[in-house]
């Protein structure tokens, strides 16, 4: 157990609170989703984080992969977003939130 | 090492901060870039030059700027601000700083170690010594393309269906109405 890593683990675990934190009390969809961001990278910083002080590659790897997620994740979310923009709603999660046809 | 370590946690975390709190859609956007920008800088600092890389290219650069372009298009209003005395502003905060101070105390106490300090299983081959010494990248993807062959096919498969996703949705005028 050396040096920063209660560091690198404790700033994850704050940003991914905090992500939390946005995507509940946030309703603006567009802050919803940067919220999510913030939490993948919370879970990035974790894993490279392991990666690094256990001495393995699979951290790095799955962080590639978690990249790649968050990008697809993001082309779709922000694709539903102008979607309902453009049906006229407003941008309000509390408006979105009946789930109807 | 630690000196650019607490400059760039300090940033990140000022970062996210400003994602919740921010009023303006664009501020949250901009505190984000400072957020990603503040995690490449940890990364290197992790020995993961290649995914320092990746977090600029793909993060700060390609996902942010189409953050940007949207809340440019669709031009959100400003919301109100969070008050912090309101009930589930507060509960949430509290709830954020316990889990930060759980997990930090685990940390320190030595979260996924044995009792001599030792993570479980011992140290893999990985040094950052040994992959420096064969080449971050290629470390990198012979790892990818042998023992995580399958979760990479998978990937792909995902960014697939996430483009014609994305491609329908855009395409139908009337979907959500």
């Amino acid at each position: 157990m050396t040096g920063l890593f209660p560091g690198f683990l404790t700033l994850s675990a704050a940003m991914f609170a905090l992500g939390a934190l946005g995507v509940m009390l946030r309703r603006n969809p567009l802050v919803v989703f940067m919220s999510i961001e913030l939490m993948l990278n919370a879970g990035n910083l974790a894993l490279i984080t392991y990666a690094r002080y256990t001495h393995t590659m699979a951290g790095q790897v799955f962080a590639l992969i978690v990249i790649a997620v968050a990008a697809s994740e993001v082309v779709v979310g922000l694709a539903l977003i102008t979607g309902v923009y453009r049906s006229g709603r407003r941008l309000d999660i509390d408006d979105l939130s009946e789930m109807r046809e | 090492m630690t000196v650019i370590f607490g400059i760039a946690a300090v940033l990140a975390f000022f970062g996210a901060v400003g994602v919740v709190v921010s009023r303006r859609t664009i501020y949250s956007a901009l505190s984000l870039v400072a957020n990603m920008v503040a995690l490449a800088v940890l990364f290197l600092l992790l020995d993961a030059q290649f995914l320092a890389a990746v977090q600029i290219i793909v993060y700060a650069g390609a996902v942010m700027v189409l953050f940007v372009f949207i809340i440019a298009l669709l031009a959100p209003g400003v919301e109100e601000r969070l008050r912090p005395l309101e009930l589930r502003v507060l509960v949430g905060g509290i709830a954020a700083i316990a889990f930060t101070v759980v997990i930090g105390r685990l940390a320190l106490n030595g979260i996924t170690v044995n009792a001599a300090g030792q993570f479980h299983g011992g140290l893999g081959p990985f040094s950052p010594q040994a992959v420096n010494a064969h080449g971050q990248v290629q470390t990198l993807g012979e790892q990818l393309f042998t023992t995580f062959l399958l979760p990479f096919e998978v990937t792909s498969l995902l960014l697939l269906v996430a483009a014609v996703g994305a491609v329908y949705l855009s395409r139908h005028r009337r979907t959500f109405r």
